[in-house]
């Protein structure tokens, strides 16, 4: 059976064996939102140092014969780790300067050495592949004159807003929550009239920044008053700024039972491969990882599949081609809502594709998850393997953690303490021993972040 | 915003402070001047528009959210000194 990698190769490029040079700007929705009039928002940079390490995830979707451009190198003995575990890593190449608040992109285009090195790389035939592809990446695809292996940025932005996914669901007949587009400030003050209805009715809406990264840029109103009060934020924005625009969603709050995210690959020829679909886990709306499987039924998993060719058509129509993650849920009626949002990128679970390929066996269960940690100075992987040991993963159908990205561990040290997170895929024979797994894996963090320094 | 400019500080940080609690599901009695935001409390760049819209209807300020910065949000009382500079 052809892997992931393999088969998005040649999907995208051609052929299976295309060298791809991997780049993992997260939160690429920070840059198609520029200029946007979503919702109000505030400049924060609180916890970037952390999403902008997020970058190394793409060191394990890369394999042999790929590159993979990193902030700053990784830690040697994770590194050492990995490869006993058999793993075929890519070359790595790192930025000279790891600027924290930085994008991963931006750190790159800062180094002339790099970009002359990537510049050398398309000369092999090389493309970049990242994360998702905004200005910024096209930039840096020509500053290193390297081409991109997805579609321009214009039209990764366009199948990305929030707006793009309603409308597509609305045309093709897709289940969805009620709801209402806002493109400019008439069709807001139209959905507003709309939306007042529902809460009249003793309803919920959420309100959606149609370029908002996944669980964030979403408020949730319970009545009307709220309602005009955001309402009124945004004329009085728009009538500092004479921008009649806006980038909004107004939607009927549904209950759920379940988040899903499921992954499809659309061909250049407009066909598509049905990837995966695994249960997300979310805490306040925020994503904290994925079970896998998910608990669904083959009738709606069959919902799934047919979804994704039905919006694969409309991607490609559209001009875009790559790896497509759509966010879906489950209500408590069983009901499945095939399309909260269409994220035209790689996804989280992206990343965890090819070591579920070498490492999962047939029958096994796994959770992707990260854990949030506390740490009073930095904490080498030496040592987080010396104080995990027996709940780390040995090879293939083992029962462990597999470590998926120790950068954010560390990226958020200066003076102090400061807050870390590890990503880890676990997996295990059923789910009552990855429970368990789980719970003793907390716990032996929560141990070693406590101490003390020493 | 014009009746808003008699506001004493004292009823901003109270009212800051209610706010909070309502958001993000905690006890007001908890929460004081000095409480950080994101690392004591928790906040998240999602509930922060929340917190905005609750403190402009309890207070009746009009933020420009445009100059609103990180530093702002640091504590209670930074974001008491915001407000009152709004007001």
């Amino acid at each position: 059976m052809q892997n992931f990698l393999s088969r998005m190769k040649k999907a995208l490029t051609g052929s299976p064996d295309t060298p791809l040079v991997f780049l993992g700007n997260f939160e690429v929705e920070d840059q198609w939102a520029r200029g946007e009039p979503g919702l109000p928002r505030t400049s924060f940079s609180a916890g970037a140092a952390i999403v902008n390490r997020m970058d190394e995830f793409a060191l394990l979707l890369a394999g042999e014969g790929d590159h993979v451009v990193l902030k700053e190198a990784p830690d040697d003995d994770h590194l050492a780790h990995l490869e006993e575990l058999g793993i075929a890593l890519p070359e790595i190449l790192t930025a000279a300067r790891n600027d924290p608040g930085a994008t991963v992109t931006r750190d790159a285009l800062a180094d002339p050495g790099l970009l002359r090195t990537l510049s050398g790389l398309a000369g092999a035939g090389a493309l970049l592949s990242p994360h998702g592809t905004s200005e910024a990446e096209e930039e840096l695809s020509a500053a290193a004159r390297l081409p991109l292996v997805t579609p321009s940025a214009a039209v990764c932005k366009a199948v990305n807003s929030k707006i793009y996914s309603r409308r597509l669901a609305d045309e093709t007949g897709i289940r969805q929550a009620t709801g209402w587009t806002a493109g400019t400030l008439a069709e807001l003050a139209d959905a507003v009239a709309a939306a007042r209805s529902l809460l009249a009715a003793g309803r919920s809406v959420v309100a959606k920044d149609a370029f908002g990264v996944s669980g964030k840029g979403i408020t949730v109103i319970d009545d009307e008053r709220r309602l005009d009060r955001l309402h009124e934020m945004i004329l009085r924005r728009a009538r500092k700024s004479g921008d009649q625009r806006a980038a909004l969603l107004v939607e009927e709050w549904v209950a759920k039972k379940a988040d899903l995210n499921y992954q499809f690959t659309v061909y250049r020829d407009g066909s598509s491969h049905f990837d995966f679909v695994k249960e997300a886990i979310t805490e306040g709306g925020v994503h904290k990882g994925h079970r896998i499987p998910a608990d669904l039924t083959p009738a709606q998993v069959a919902e799934l599949e047919e979804t994704s060719r039905t919006l694969a058509k409309r991607l490609a129509a559209d001009g875009f081609w790559g790896v497509v993650g759509v966010d879906a849920m489950v209500d408590p009626d069983d009901r499945l809502y095939p399309v909260i949002e269409i994220n035209a990128r790689n996804n989280m679970s992206t990343y965890q594709v090819r070591m579920q390929e070498l490492f999962m066996a047939p029958g096994q269960v796994a959770l992707a998850r990260q854990y949030p940690l506390r740490l009073a100075r930095r904490l080498p992987y030496a040592r987080l393997r010396a104080a995990l040991d027996d709940l780390l993963l040995a090879g293939p159908g083992g029962a462990g953690l597999l470590v998926n990205n120790f950068a954010t561990v560390n990226a958020g040290a200066g003076d102090g303490p400061f807050d870390g997170r590890l990503y880890g895929l676990l997996l295990a024979p059923d789910r009552a021993a990855l429970a368990a797994l789980d719970r003793e894996i907390a716990g032996r963090l929560h141990a070693e972040t406590d101490r003390r320094p020493s | 915003m014009s009746e808003t400019q008699v506001i004493d500080r004292g009823t901003i940080v109270i009212a800051i402070s209610a706010a909070l609690a309502d958001v993000l599901k905690r006890e007001a009695d908890q929460i004081a001047e000095g409480t950080r935001l994101f690392d004591d409390l928790g906040l998240d760049s999602t509930s922060v528009l929340e917190l905005l819209m609750r403190i402009e209807d309890d207070l009746g300020v009009e933020f420009d959210t445009d100059t609103l910065e990180q530093r702002h949000f640091e504590t209670v009382g930074t974001l008491a000194d915001y407000v009152a500079e709004q007001a």
